[in-house]
């Protein structure tokens, strides 16, 4: 069934489908990078880093298939395997780390996060959605993509076993542990706020 | 009240037999993903109409799901990328 595999495309069949099929994932794609490095202009180098080997290896995609999941193993790939060396983030995303991070930026903020005010003047979505984005940010980065893969592109566990190249156990059990860190991250954030009283 | 997001999996008991209540505790994930089998689904159902703690279990686990999928920020992709993105292939070639 994958007689079209290996075949050799015309240059104008392969931009064509890289246009048609590939391109259009590029703002997922983006979202996944900047979610992964946490810094947009490693991002952009990772989605381009991405779309090259794609496009070198385009005559390997089998047409029909998930360009979506094919991409995002690729930079998956890319992230682990080469970009983290020479990343400004940590190898190791280290929970403490990141989350110390996050403490020093937000010294202001503490004790006062939910002052009246802010309250007021700013959208309370926004708060939440900088809240959800600092919860999620400060998760180990294995857990942070099982999330976003989940959560925010919706692929299934079988996707997401490919993209990550682990068991379907292993997805699931990782997806478990990753949405209990959230919680209590959030949580904290909730007894703040004052909605978990 | 300590724990209102994370006492559905403390309370499951770690015994030697499984009760309705840590199987659906354990189906959860499955269940809000899309993921658990028909029969799954109609044995989770039906423990939550007469379970409430498994029942507030499920609603915490989809307001998470909710909540990433609801109120994360999408980044904007910059305008560049697109192009650079084509023109780093043509040179490459
Ligand atoms: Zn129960």
């Amino acid at each position: 069934m994958s007689e079209q595999t290996g075949k050799q495309l015309s240059k104008e069949e392969k931009d064509a489908r890289f246009e048609a099929e590939l391109l259009p994932v590029l703002d997922p794609l983006y979202n996944f990078a900047y979610r992964l490095t946490l810094d947009e202009d490693d991002a952009n180098d990772l989605v381009q880093e991405t779309y090259l080997k794609a496009y070198r290896f385009f005559d390997y995609f089998e047409q029909g298939t998930n360009a979506k999941a094919w991409l995002f193993r690729i930079l998956k790939n890319s992230f682990i395997n080469e970009f983290r060396k020479k990343s400004k983030q940590p190898a190791k995303v280290d929970y403490s780390e990141v989350e110390g991070y996050y403490n020093s930026e937000d010294v202001e903020g503490e004790g006062g996060v939910a002052s009246t005010t802010d309250m007021r003047t700013e959208s309370v979505q926004d708060l939440i959605g900088d809240e959800v984005a600092s919860a999620l940010n400060a998760l180990p980065v294995d857990f942070r993509t099982v999330i976003i893969l989940c959560d925010l592109e919706g692929f299934t566990y079988e996707e997401m076993a490919k993209i990550l190249d682990i068991p379907i156990g292993t997805v699931r059990s990782r997806l478990h542990r990753a949405r209990n860190s959230l919680k209590e991250k959030l949580e904290k954030y909730a007894k703040t706020m004052g909605y978990n009283s | 009240m300590e724990s209102k997001f994370t006492e559905a999996y403390q309370k499951a008991p770690d015994e030697g037999y499984e009760t309705d209540c840590s199987k659906v505790s354990e189906m959860l994930d499955l269940v809000i993903d899309g993921e658990a089998t028909s029969e799954e689904e109609k044995f989770f159902n039906t423990h939550l109409e007469e379970c409430v703690s498994c029942f507030e279990s499920h609603q915490k686990q989809k307001l998470l799901k909710g909540i990433i999928s609801g109120h994360l920020k999408r980044v904007i992709v910059p305008e560049s990328l697109a192009l650079s993105i084509r023109a780093k292939i043509q040179e490459t070639l």
